[in-house]
């Protein structure tokens, strides 16, 4: 299961720690099961609390400049980001 | 005679108004202090004494001309390690944003220097603000003047220790969970938490986003009301915000006693479970607080039997998509030793975020996950709709409620770490009203007979900032838990 969860959370785990990380999440999960028990029917759809949610306008911005943002990172060339091979070529 | 170090903000904004004291005079006294008391406290993380002595003499010049000063005015504040600023590193405490530097600000940072603070330097966190101790930063942890041995809280300790050990009489925190309140309470200062959107988030780097708040640490109410006035405030660059009600800080010493205010006690948080000298620590403040005019009246919040288990299942679904942009390929670290792509991402994260980072994101990716979804994030989004019911009734008969701000003083640093249950189980105070997105106070109700700070927790309805700090502020006025100061 760790194996799983890492390969979606995009985690390299090496072999040697996913026990550890496994027990560790099942005692959580062993621990929190108790709230799958809470009846909830009563919920609120809208808590009462809480801010509704809004989306910012679909508006474009300026953006910040392309020098400033580049300079946290050592792999660019030119105006963009370099990564490693992503396909066979 | 009082050492520059030791005063408020609000008695050194007034100094730097009246000409008593330069802002100069001020940052110096500070930054004096930080380099004296912090090797033995690793609270800061990083210092901008040049630019902050700059800004500082930028204010006295401002004044020689006769001109308007802010409300801040020369006041020294330290910011926690996830808030950015222009040019300034921002690392919330972990390997994978070693070396980045914001090229821009967060609004809560801008506002404060609009309002003339001095901002002298980064504060030590958890990684991510994951975590009730300080321990799990990337930077070691940070030790608590009230005993070496022992944890400040987290995950915001850095700020507390820092306002603790007078580096500064304000100090930012984000608290998710708790983050501001619990570091807090075992540090000997007050913690205010907003209420969710009162204050912008634009440049907090995410946790949880639907918990999130950035907070403030001071010794006196009356010091976070002037933080709040600073910063409140809709922000068009966060749609969560929301208006502020108007300023609170002159209206934080109207209230001389409490008379005619109905304070309920959660019998879910003041029962079972609570260490002997917390639970003594705070009745003896709700005896303090029935001969200031309260009615204490039992009040009681079921749903906060789940309030662990919801929060950490919401709080890491949340994390495990917000911290999914760290991949090395735009900031931070970077592993180069594999020629694809996604394989640099994986090694990158894995060697950029710590173990708790690490375990917090499975969790999320567990409860997010296919199959499992509805069970676990489902049920946690439905009981905190629960919870924020049972809070709106509660607040039906009372103006306030009130417990400990942790069941626990602080512990020894180490003693928690492998356990992450029994961490997790700190925050079962804290986590409640972050999880209903209401503001809430933390403040000093007394010590452990070995000298550990117990705290106390308030929470009040939304939006109801000046109600928490008008009370504390009575509190304080009667009592003097907050003046106990650890170091010379």
């Amino acid at each position: 299961m760790v194996q799983n969860l890492a390969d979606l959370a995009r985690l390299h785990l090496p072999v040697e720690r996913q026990d550890a990380l496994l027990q560790r999440l099942q005692r959580i999960v062993l621990a929190f099961d108790a709230l799958r028990q809470l009846p909830t029917e009563q919920a609120p759809a809208n808590p009462p609390s809480l801010p509704p949610l809004r989306l910012r306008p679909d508006v474009a911005e300026p953006p910040l400049p392309i020098a400033q943002v580049l300079a946290n990172t050592r792999h660019h060339a030119a105006a963009a980001f370099v990564v490693p091979r992503v396909v066979d070529a | 005679m009082t050492a520059i170090w030791q005063m408020s903000a609000a008695a050194i904004t007034a100094a730097v108004r009246d000409g008593h004291l330069t802002a100069r005079e001020v940052v110096t006294s500070c930054l004096e202090r930080v380099h004296r008391i912090d090797p033995g406290l690793n609270a800061m993380v990083g210092e901008r004494a040049d630019v902050a002595l700059a800004e500082a003499a930028s204010i006295d010049e401002r004044r020689q001309r006769g001109q308007t000063l802010g409300p801040l005015a020369g006041v020294p504040i330290a910011w926690k390690d996830n808030l950015v600023l222009e040019g300034e590193l921002a690392t919330a405490g972990s390997r994978m944003l070693e070396g980045f530097r914001s090229p821009y600000s967060a609004t809560v940072l801008a506002r404060l220097q609009r309002a003339g603070a001095i901002l002298i330097g980064r504060t030590n966190m958890d990684e991510f603000g994951m975590g009730s101790s300080t321990e799990t930063s990337a930077y070691g942890p940070t030790r608590n003047p009230f005993g070496r041995d022992l944890v400040p809280g987290g995950s915001s300790g850095g700020s507390a220790v820092a306002v603790a050990a007078d580096f500064c009489p304000l100090a930012l925190g984000s608290d998710t969970g708790g983050s501001v309140r619990q570091p807090a309470a075992m540090c000997g200062v007050s913690g205010l938490k907003p209420t969710y959107g009162l204050v912008s988030r634009y440049g907090l780097i995410a946790y949880a986003s639907s918990l999130d708040c950035v907070g403030a640490l001071a010794r006196t109410a009356e010091d976070l009301a002037l933080w709040l006035d600073a910063v409140a405030g809709a922000d068009a660059a966060d749609p969560t915000t929301v208006q502020a009600q108007g300023p609170v800080a002159t209206h934080v010493a109207q209230r001389r006693d409490l008379a005619g205010l109905r304070i309920g006690l959660p019998q879910e948080l003041n029962g079972p479970g609570l260490d002997a000298e917390v639970a003594a620590a705070v009745q003896r403040a709700v005896a303090d607080l029935r001969e200031l005019g309260a009615q204490v009246v039992e009040c009681t919040l079921p749903a906060v039997a789940h309030a662990v288990p919801t929060y950490y299942l919401l709080a890491t679904a949340e994390a495990s998509s917000n911290l999914a942009r760290y991949d090395g390929v735009r900031y931070g670290l970077r592993r180069d030793t594999v020629s694809r792509c996604e394989a640099m991402m994986m090694q990158s994260r894995s060697a950029g975020f710590g173990d708790e980072v690490q375990l917090r994101i499975l969790l999320g990716t567990f409860a997010l996950s296919f199959g499992y979804h509805d069970q676990y994030y489902g049920q946690a989004t439905r009981a905190r709709a629960l919870l924020c019911s049972e809070f709106a009734r509660a607040f039906a008969s009372c103006d306030l409620l009130l417990s400990p701000t942790s069941p626990v003083p602080a512990f020894p640093i180490g003693s928690r770490i492998d356990d992450p249950l029994a961490m997790y189980l700190c925050d079962v105070m804290t986590v409640p009203p972050s999880l209903a997105g209401l503001p809430a106070l933390s403040q000093p109700c007394g010590f452990t007979a070995d000298g550990r700070p117990v705290g106390m927790q308030w929470v009040a309805p939304a939006l109801r900032e000046d109600l928490l700090l008008q009370v504390a502020h009575v509190f304080q006025a009667h009592t003097d838990h907050h003046l106990r100061r650890p170091l010379p």
